[in-house]
């Protein structure tokens, strides 16, 4: 019982104005100190620990999601306010999609009525120059959410200050698939022609169509011969030799066929970087997962493959605050510091 | 800044009424006096302070809001700064409060940051301590039956595991040397829990190019490990390598992996895939996940289950990427080099964990 009153009179306290005043005051200070020191640019959170914490406190799950979204909120002040340019969230995984069917509706209600309320105050958000950006399978998302994520992109797409990437529905293997399929498709779309007047592939194009109208009748005839089968397997070594050979292709792929590809082998990890959904961003500084579970988990697997400092905290992501962030980013600025001092001697 | 009781209270009603409470107008009031904005956004940058004004009537904010407007809310291009600051900056005209505040945070800056370096310093030189006093009560003695005792009372152990090493001193010395006698501890320490598949992770690959030498040295440690005669034979890979195998039925698989395989790997398939694509072989919407997946593990390696990183602290250093998705990473902060204990307790670690791959 005493416990109780003591805990009353302690909220009772932290909640007076002159108390709240105050740490508002001291949470002002420290992060005007820690912006003296480097900044990472782009800060990674996986937000884990939404349900067992509102397990532990015997509450809602949903209720556990929205405790959660007032964690980011505080968060994402905090970043902003240090310097941090850009900051990416986990909010919804495609694997969650796997959960109970009440749950995922109420994210999704959850994610619309946020999106909704965002998009009524257009104009305050140009104030902070704050950009949000929605990273994931679009075709995931529910159609009832759709207009608002889209609305709300749009409005903010202009402001360059600060950008909140959402990853919603993403998993970091699906985003990298979707990076090599889009590094496949810009090599092979054809290059651009050349501006020289007289073209090679265009007068080898001509002749092989005359050739071909001469041959028509024998090439149509030929294309259901098995041999047809036979040439796709030396296909390898003469396509790019095949301009005048007598068996070449009836016309149907001659149009195909001179294309000019860009050659693979210009494909480097800069080229699939930069179709992944945070090509624009600075290079990942932090990733930090909260509720002491020391996975991945399919977040940001590309990014944090190199000098990203990784960071598993226990507490939950509800709890969350500047006093969980302040030790990360003094740990951060002090091994950047170590790292420096590492390399200077040697240059 | 952070918001104050009042306003998250009103928050959560209107919450809780399903939204309906306040009205887009009502919100934007909230925004102007308290910190509603990261509420309602959730994304928004900048200062807002807030204001005991929230107890007074809502009347009295339609009079006042184009007044307090400009005070809470920070001009388009001030961002960053507070709009404290600005304000003072408009009431000083020398600059000279902005000055003794600069000063102010970059003596706190520096206080910080000397306690910050006094704890680490202190929290180094325990863990340190405490890791050598793990280490020598758990030593293994290089003997299989001790460790089999070790693990015995874990639930379940991983079938994959995978290790981070470092070649010390850019390779210089006996850099190397100290590397394969790492790798063949470890190795040593996986066949006698019966852990089936090691890979080993160095960043420059020097490994790969003394394949048989590695192969030759694990094989000489399993010797003095378990006998001459029932030494566990051991098959070395490396991408792009012949694979090195030593007579009889295979226990452990010895994988060597190092940065060109991470993203390098990734590229090679991109490159490949790109290839088929252009001859018109496979066609690009076949290309999915599991082609992808299905053609790294195999290159690769599949998906290891536990990650040690022997490392003060978790640093990929180039580990490649997409085999790294559910895989449970352990590091003991502030470790430095290869032992025993760390390896005991990741396997602890690993054990109790709970995987529900997004449920």
């Amino acid at each position: 019982m005493s416990d109780l009153y003591l805990s009353h009179v302690r909220n009772w306290f932290w909640k007076s104005p002159p108390a709240e005043w105050l740490m508002k005051g001291a949470r002002d200070v420290l992060i005007g100190t820690l912006k003296q020191g480097p900044i990472p640019k782009h800060v990674a959170f996986e937000m884990d620990g939404n349900r067992r914490f509102a397990r532990n406190h015997k509450i809602e799950t949903i209720e556990g999601h929205h405790l959660g979204f007032e964690a980011l909120a505080r968060v994402l002040e905090i970043c902003y306010k240090c310097g941090v340019k850009v900051v990416t969230v986990y909010a919804f995984s495609i694997e969650n999609f796997n959960r109970p069917r009440g749950e995922v509706k109420g994210l999704m209600a959850m994610a619309k009525v946020k999106l909704e309320q965002l998009v009524q105050h257009g104009e305050l958000l140009d104030r902070y120059g704050a950009c949000i950006r929605v990273l994931g399978e679009r075709d995931l998302i529910p159609d009832d959410v759709l207009p608002f994520v889209d609305r709300a992109v749009e409005m903010t797409k202009h402001n360059k200050d600060a950008v909140l990437n959402i990853c919603f529905p993403y998993t970091s293997r699906a985003e990298m698939t979707s990076a090599i399929k889009a590094t496949i498709d810009e090599f092979t779309s054809p290059s651009q022609p050349s501006k020289a007047p007289f073209s090679q592939t265009r007068i080898t194009q001509k002749i092989r169509s005359n050739y071909s109208k001469q041959t028509e009748s024998l090439d149509s005839i030929r294309e259901t011969s098995p041999d047809t089968s036979a040439r796709s397997d030396v296909d390898d070594s003469m396509s790019s030799t095949t301009a005048l050979d007598p068996e070449s292709p009836p016309l149907q792929s001659t149009t195909a066929k001179p294309r000019r590809f860009p050659n693979a082998e210009h494909i480097t990890a800069d080229t699939i970087n930069s179709h992944t959904y945070t090509a624009e961003c600075p290079p990942l500084d932090i990733f930090i997962r909260t509720s002491n579970v020391t996975r991945l988990s399919d977040f940001m697997l590309w990014q944090c493959h190199e000098n990203t400092h990784i960071f598993f905290l226990q507490c939950f992501w509800p709890e969350f605050d500047l006093w969980h962030f302040v030790p990360v980013l003094l740990e951060w600025q002090w091994r950047h510091k170590k790292i420096l001092e590492k390399e200077s001697p040697r240059k | 800044m952070s918001f104050t009781t009042r306003d998250t209270q009103i928050y959560r009603e209107d919450e809780k009424s399903g939204h309906r409470k306040l009205g887009p107008e009502e919100r934007e009031e909230l925004v102007k006096v308290g910190g509603y904005t990261f509420f309602i956004s959730g994304s928004i940058a900048g200062s807002i302070r807030p204001s005991p004004r929230l107890a007074t009537s809502k009347l009295c904010y339609h009079s006042e809001a184009n007044a307090t407007y400009q005070n809470y809310l920070p001009a388009p291009s001030s961002r960053q700064r507070s709009s404290s600051r600005v304000k003072k900056q408009d009431s000083s005209r020398f600059g000279i409060r902005r000055f003794l505040k600069a000063q102010f945070y970059a003596l706190l800056y520096l206080i910080i940051h000397a306690i910050f370096s006094l704890y680490i310093r202190i929290r180094i030189a325990y863990h340190s301590i405490s890791n050598r006093l793990v280490a020598i009560l758990k030593h293994h003695y290089n003997s299989p039956e001790y460790i089999a005792r070790d693990i015995a009372t874990l639930k379940r152990l991983p079938a994959h595991l995978s290790i981070i090493l470092t070649l010390e001193n850019g390779g210089k010395g006996d850099a190397l040397e100290k590397l394969v006698n790492e790798v063949s501890e470890v190795a040593a320490w996986c066949t006698a829990a019966g852990i089936p598949k090691l890979s080993v992770y160095e960043k420059t690959g020097i490994l790969k190019r003394y394949m048989t030498q590695t192969h030759r040295s694990v094989c000489n440690r399993l010797k003095i490990w378990f006998g001459k005669h029932q030494s566990p034979p051991v098959a070395l890979f490396a991408r792009g390598a012949p694979a090195i195998r030593s007579h009889g039925r295979q226990s452990l698989d010895l994988i060597l992996i190092s940065e060109d395989d991470g993203r390098e790997a990734m590229v090679d398939l991109t490159r490949v895939l790109t290839e088929m694509v252009q001859k018109d072989k496979i066609a690009a919407k076949d290309i999915t996940m599991d082609v992808i997946d299905n053609e790294l593990s195999e290159a690769v390696m599949s998906e290891p289950d536990l990650l040690i990183s022997f490392e003060p602290y978790v640093d990929l250093q180039g580990y490649p990427p997409w085999a790294i998705r559910l895989t449970e990473i352990h590091c003991a902060p502030d470790n430095q080099g290869v032992g025993y204990q760390l390896f005991l307790q990741a396997l602890r670690k690993y054990a109790q964990a709970t995987f529900k791959l997004g449920k």
